[in-house]
């Protein structure tokens, strides 16, 4: 079989030509392949990638240069020069890696798998997928999956944000139906009200010195602003605190955490403390289902994770080439005749 | 070797390899062997039931036997329980994608039967007069489901301890985002404690009216009756507590450990003090 991959990703140092594809529809890249006499071909098109893969049976596939001319005319534009060419088993391993969240730009990450999947499906309802384009993209489907699950490139937050939204959930867990505190209008105080937005947080609540600022920012994330002087009294009612003023002192003191407490019925209270001096006593991480993170905790549990991460990165890369290389015996074995079995091909549904 | 025994030891050797998978996979994360942990689980499930329901076959052979359970053994309630545990769990915890907490229970339900198949006698023979009752198949086999709930609820009990120590220490490990929430397992402990106990309750309730129409009197001063009425006392603090006083975490959990070192002692512990409910002295 002959496999043949053309790539244009984020690694490139160029963008405009993956620009200019990422702008022409998949359903046209496919109508016009097949136009051409391909006889199978996938077109994965993200934000960050645009990768094509066409395979055939017959010596006579589908050249590299007659699929850049393709893709040109398409795009309109000249796309060679920032491409990437693979063939065979590189455009296999390729495929897989892809998949598995190691070629992303932040690695692990999942949306990328459902992306493969897609680029697929579509393909296959084109009748662009034969034997070989169908099992490949099932066995990388199947390969980023393992990944996943065996490996921990999937696991671990890898910015502060990313990390308190995490324990949060771990103590937590669902964040919906939960509500947030924030002290400060800042920009830290604006990132941290983003984030615990994007994860679906019930309640925003913003308290500032400057009632205009708590005001503007509790608007952009349709949260309630509420006077400084009331915020003790808000954080009965919050799960999450995040602090960032710019207060010379703390401003949380641990008697008003105590006298919180005290009416919160028992739930566990998040205080997260970014401001650099600090907001929140120290002692009040004493407290029984209190939990206080400061910045530099948080930074250094970035730290460990992105150390783990590399470990596990190694560990993926081992698993993508042991299954590019089964994957690769199994195409060579369909020209003899004598077809190899590929387990587990057929246990990834699409 | 008899079916119910060959039954029960491989019954044994499941749950063993279960309670392993389960801690393989609190350690690695590997999906295969939670995977794993659930198959071996359902494989030992099955083979205990056959196990049990041979045990019941030689139990009836014994024409006075007929339709009572054989629990009145140390064998048949370590056995007993065992399977209960297990069976709670796997349709509990394991269905509420809490699998991972297999290892805190499991190993409990593994330690239950081998207790049974090594240092216990698997042989069935007549019931005494007085256990031939109908009793004796409620009083016992609730008592049992609600110590197994219990064993769940101190396995979920632990978890929590691990996850909020881990957050406490400000530097988690891998293992804070494989456990579930403090909150989830905060409520679970809670729910499977509160329907536990009106089991409980109704399984001592059912002793205690057993006791007035057998011996005539309702509290007869037996050991193992006191420690269950102990037990009974400290899940309705930890209950008032939880739902009653509004607290949570760390503390409340405390109690519902001691509760159920309590249900250990009132089972085992009952056997070193001379009593009616001893199961290698008392009346077969």
């Amino acid at each position: 079989m002959k496999l043949l991959q053309l790539g244009w990703s984020h690694r490139a140092a160029a963008s405009d030509a993956r620009e200019a594809l990422a702008a022409v529809p998949i359903e046209r890249v496919l109508a016009e392949l097949k136009a051409r006499g391909v006889a199978e071909a996938v077109a994965v098109s993200t934000c960050n990638r645009f990768e094509l893969y066409a395979a055939s049976s017959r010596e006579a596939s589908p050249s590299r240069e007659s699929l850049l001319e393709v893709l040109a005319g398409l795009a309109g534009a000249e796309v060679e020069a920032q491409a990437e060419a693979r063939a065979d088993a590189r455009a296999v391993e390729h495929l897989f890696s892809v998949a598995s969240g190691l070629d992303s730009l932040v690695v692990g990450e999942s949306e990328i798998l459902g992306q493969v999947k897609t680029a697929y499906e579509t393909a296959r309802s084109a009748g662009l997928t034969g034997k070989r384009l169908n099992v490949l993209f099932q066995r990388a489907l199947y390969v980023g999956k393992k990944v996943r699950s065996e490996t921990g490139v999937a696991a671990g937050a890898m910015s502060v944000p990313s990390v308190a939204i995490q324990l949060a959930e771990s103590i937590f867990g669902r964040l919906d139906g939960k509500s947030a505190l924030i002290l400060g209008a800042g920009a830290m105080a604006e990132l941290a009200a983003k984030r615990l937005v994007e994860r679906g947080i019930g309640r925003l609540t913003v308290a500032n010195r400057t009632w205009e600022r708590a005001y503007a920012l509790a608007a952009r994330f349709s949260g309630e602003a509420v006077r400084w002087e009331a915020f003790p009294e808000e954080l009965v009612r919050a799960d999450v605190l995040i602090a960032s003023t710019g207060a010379p002192t703390a401003v949380v003191t641990r008697a008003t955490v105590e006298r919180a407490l005290s009416r919160r019925g028992g739930r566990s209270l998040f205080l997260i403390d970014i401001a650099m001096p600090r907001d929140v006593e120290e002692s009040v991480h004493a407290l029984d289902g209190v939990f206080l993170y400061r910045l530099e905790d948080l930074e250094s549990i970035v730290a460990k994770n992105l150390s783990s991460r590399a470990e596990a990165m190694a560990a993926a890369r081992g698993i993508v080439e042991a299954k590019a290389r089964e994957f690769d015996a199994w195409a060579r074995s369909l020209a003899t005749g004598r077809e190899l079995s590929l387990r587990h091909a057929s246990r990834t549904r699409p | 070797m008899t079916a119910q025994s060959v039954f029960t030891w491989g019954a044994f050797v499941l749950y063993s390899a279960a309670a392993f998978a389960a801690l393989g996979y609190l350690s690695t994360k590997d999906e295969r062997a939670s995977r794993a942990m659930l198959g071996l689980l359902g494989f030992g499930l099955a083979l205990h039931a056959l196990g049990f329901a041979a045990r019941l076959a030689a139990f009836w052979a014994f024409p006075e036997n007929r339709f009572f359970l054989p629990l009145t053994s140390f064998y048949g309630a370590l056995s007993f329980m065992s399977l209960a545990l297990a069976a709670a769990f796997f349709f509990i915890e394991a269905r509420a994608r809490l699998g991972i907490l297999g290892a805190f229970v499991l190993p409990f339900a593994a330690l239950a039967l081998g207790a049974a198949v090594a240092l216990a006698s698997p042989d069935v023979g007549p019931l005494a007069q007085p256990l031939r009752s109908y009793w004796l198949n409620l009083h016992p086999m609730l008592l049992m489901a609600a110590y197994a709930a219990f064993a769940n609820a101190f396995g979920v009990g632990v978890a929590l301890l691990i996850q909020e120590a881990q957050i406490k220490s400000r530097k988690p490990s891998e293992l804070c985002y494989r456990l579930p929430s403090l909150d989830e397992l905060d409520a679970l402990n809670g729910r499977i404690i509160a329907w536990a106990y009106p089991v409980l309750v109704a399984g001592l309730a059912m002793g205690f009216v057993w006791a007035y129409l057998d011996w005539g009197r309702v509290w007869t001063g037996d050991p193992k009756m006191a420690l269950a009425l102990a037990t009974a006392a400290i899940y309705a603090v930890f209950l008032w507590l939880r739902y009653g006083a509004g607290r949570r975490g760390r503390r409340t959990v405390y109690v519902s450990l001691a509760g159920f070192a309590s249900v250990l002692v009132t089972f085992f512990g009952a056997e070193l003090m001379r009593g009616r409910h001893s199961y290698l002295g008392g009346p077969r």
